[in-house]
């Protein structure tokens, strides 16, 4: 079966096609700066060929049919004819309380998407797009939606509940729902294999560290807590997001800058975080080079950043009576040693414990990093969204 | 050389009946620059029409200006600026309207009397370049567009759209069909307003629609307090904000407006109903030929320095003046 998966954003578009159940990946690629200038197609098939395709895209749609272009191209195409495809998966960021798992998108499914746009505005409407685009594009083939939120629905409500008036849980569906849902279910399923352990034996803590940030707690397969809330702002420090930030501040910043909502948003999404406390960007690498060069600021943010990760660690493994397997993931828990190195530093009390050698060794790879004598094992794997997409998506579409 | 992209083309997409993906401005001024920007912001390209070059270059600096100030309050960061003025272009030529999906006129003129045939002048100008369906619409106040829209060889393509400033703050827009417009018509700035998030608000056509038709009596009325001496320029500002939830109070707002287009209103509106509630107050009178025409020009009710509004001492005699 040959699946596509498509993660829509703002203004671009990552595209794999998969043959299942070999899991192949033939051909991947990014539709970048849709709707802007220097548009884009960046596209990569299993031959290693590469190419570079500039054009004007205006919309997601028209993003998508060149995609599909590409794809059934005699140069650079995979397969002949666009009947080859049997399936879409899409990633959606947000399914409210609506679904616990990956779904067949039927019209419903599509109008209960649409009513969770409130819940995410800046995420939905583009995975919504990619829905709305092969509906029109591809009217007879089954499209699967697998969302961020799905995999934290197994939180108790002790856990996801806020401390508020009970009744604007009712109301609004306040409520903490968690993301990344995807990634911390792959490397979590992956780190059981990796160890020959099966995951309802193992309280783990799963760390996906990119440029969006959070953590899970995973006890027996489940995930019963995760730093981020109803959005995506709680918990950890992110490169633009403050994370968890006191009310009462906030509160305090909208009065003295006399702040409306909309502003207060962009504020605490896109001007906080790394790039807000260090001044320097957004990105981690950006941020260490300054701080090696003796910037101040770039100092004390990367130390945040590793504090709020390690108190998350910590916490997470209270709240399991224990941790047996800490997994870092994304951008930067793939990538930096660092960051791994030292948020997890000093909790040899609690069974953790890295080795630096091991763990500077290991960029982008599969990986034990912890000593010989850590009763807890720290690991490395790369995040797979992509292959959990695609995979879900077989496994629904062969039940059709 | 490098192959294209639109050689991948399935021919599937073109450009999508009835979508909105360019809109064109015509007479980019205050309001014709929050238009653009709220519209570039919603993923639409602008093509704005101006008089010279000198001053296509000086709205593009403005608008960047306006931005930048939003960024330095939180309200947008560097990359959403330059997305959004990557979507903008000015040209004093009307051919590069012509793949505009919708029109919007917003000229502002300082002309005497009516300024009903420079716009319906505009009016025509726009239907000979653009495509069959495109709409053309008018930002007017107090002009018909049934009248403005008699000039073109398919009036039901036109509709008054009135937006109403800050642009991106206020959620509604008065939409005016004239006798001719078709649902087509309106079904396209309705979608439109859906895609700027904005709720149209159908009027029947009236000069001055609602707003301005409230708005004026209101301004005068208030101009009628000040020159009988029962309370000052701010405190009648204050008392109005805080008892009627205005966001600006009368004088205020006609300092924000423009004087002298609060009175261009008057005039058309006294001229349309003959109502002694829309013959406009001499202070306003005044003001404009003293060219104290509100906050672009540094004076008009207050006085203004930067973003700061200061209120005059002087007597209503002296137009505030000492």
């Amino acid at each position: 079966m040959k699946i596509i998966v498509l993660n829509c954003g703002s203004s671009s578009i990552k595209y794999q096609l998969f043959e299942l159940p070999s899991q192949r990946v033939l051909a991947k690629g990014l539709v970048d700066k849709i709707g802007l200038k220097g548009s884009m197609i960046k596209h990569w098939r299993d031959d290693q060929t590469e190419v570079k395709l500039e054009g004007e895209i205006l919309d997601h749609q028209i993003g998508i049919e060149y995609l599909l272009g590409v794809l059934t191209s005699e140069k650079y195409g995979s397969i002949k004819k666009l009947e080859e495809i049997d399936a879409v998966g899409h990633r959606v960021v947000h399914a409210g309380e609506m679904f616990n798992g990956s779904v067949y998108i039927s019209p419903e499914v599509i109008t209960a998407l649409e009513e969770c746009i409130e819940l995410a505005p800046l995420h939905n409407p583009p995975n919504l797009k990619g829905i709305y685009s092969i509906t029109k594009l591809l009217p007879s083939v089954p499209q699967v939606g697998v969302f961020d939120t799905a995999f934290h629905q197994t939180m108790p409500n002790y856990v996801y509940l806020y401390g508020i008036p009970y009744s604007l849980y009712e109301k609004y569906k306040i409520r903490r729902y968690g993301f990344h849902g995807t990634s911390h279910r792959y490397v979590s399923k992956r780190a059981a294999g990796m160890l020959d352990t099966p995951l309802h034996n193992l309280k783990m803590i799963t760390c996906h560290l990119g440029n969006g940030a959070s953590i899970a707690a995973i006890k027996n397969g489940q995930s019963l807590d995760t730093s981020m809330g109803m959005t995506p702002i709680e918990g950890l420090m992110m490169g633009t997001r403050t994370g968890d930030l006191d009310i009462g501040a906030f509160l305090q910043i909208i009065n003295k800058e006399e702040l409306d909502i909309s502003v207060a948003n962009t504020l605490v999404n896109k001007h906080s975080g790394m790039l807000g406390v260090s001044g320097v960007s957004s990105d981690m690498r950006d941020v260490e080079h300054a701080a090696e060069a003796g910037n101040e600021r770039a100092k004390v943010t990367l130390e945040m950043y590793y504090y709020r990760i390690k108190k998350y660690i910590g916490a997470y493994a209270a709240a399991m009576g224990g941790v047996d397997v800490i997994v870092f993931t994304g951008g930067v828990g793939e990538n930096d040693a660092a960051t791994r190195s030292r948020s997890t530093s000093d909790m040899q009390f609690m069974g953790v414990e890295i080795d630096e050698d091991k763990n500077k060794s290991v960029r982008g790879k599969e990986a034990i990093i912890s000593s010989e004598t850590s009763k807890a094992r720290v690991m490395v794997i790369p995040t797979n969204e992509e292959l959990v997409i695609a995979q879900d998506t077989y496994d629904i579409v062969l039940k059709l | 050389m490098s192959e294209r992209l639109e050689d991948f083309s399935l021919g599937k997409t073109t450009q999508p009946k009835g979508s909105i993906q360019k809109v064109g401005v015509i007479g980019c001024g205050a309001m014709g620059q929050e238009i653009s920007v709220l519209l570039s912001q919603s993923g639409i390209e602008i093509a704005f029409i101006d008089i010279s070059d000198e001053r296509i270059e000086s709205v593009m600096k403005r608008i960047e200006r306006q931005l930048d100030v939003r960024i330095s309050k939180w309200g947008l960061t560097n990359s959403e600026k330059r997305l959004i003025l990557s979507r903008i272009s000015g040209s004093t030529n009307y051919d590069t309207i012509k793949d505009c999906d919708i029109v919007i006129e917003t000229v502002n003129t300082k002309r005497k009397g009516t300024s009903l045939e420079l716009r319906q002048d505009i009016f025509k100008k726009i239907e000979a370049v653009v495509r069959p369906e495109a709409v053309i619409t008018s930002n007017t106040a107090t002009l018909m567009i049934s009248e403005i829209a008699s000039v073109l060889q398919s009036p039901e393509r036109a509709i008054g759209l009135h937006f109403f400033s800050p642009v991106e703050k206020i959620k509604v827009i008065e939409a005016v069909r004239s006798l001719y417009t078709s649902d087509e018509t309106y079904a396209m700035v309705s979608k439109l307003a859906l895609l700027i998030g904005k709720r149209l608000i159908e009027v029947n056509e009236s000069a001055g629609n609602v707003s301005t038709r409230m708005l004026v009596p209101l301004i005068n009325e208030a101009c009628e307090i000040l020159m009988e001496g029962v309370a000052t320029v701010a405190d009648i500002d204050v008392i109005m904000k805080e008892t009627s939830g205005l966001q600006l109070g009368p004088f205020e707002m006609t300092d924000k407006i423009g004087v002298d287009k609060v009175l261009k209103w008057m005039e058309n509106l006294y001229a349309e109903f003959g109502e002694s509630k829309y013959k406009p107050s001499p202070i306003l009178k005044r003001m404009v030929r003293s060219n104290l025409v509100g906050r672009r020009v540094g004076e008009g009710f207050y006085l203004y320095s930067g973003s700061t509004r200061i209120p005059k001492q002087g007597s209503v005699i002296r137009l505030g003046r000492i």
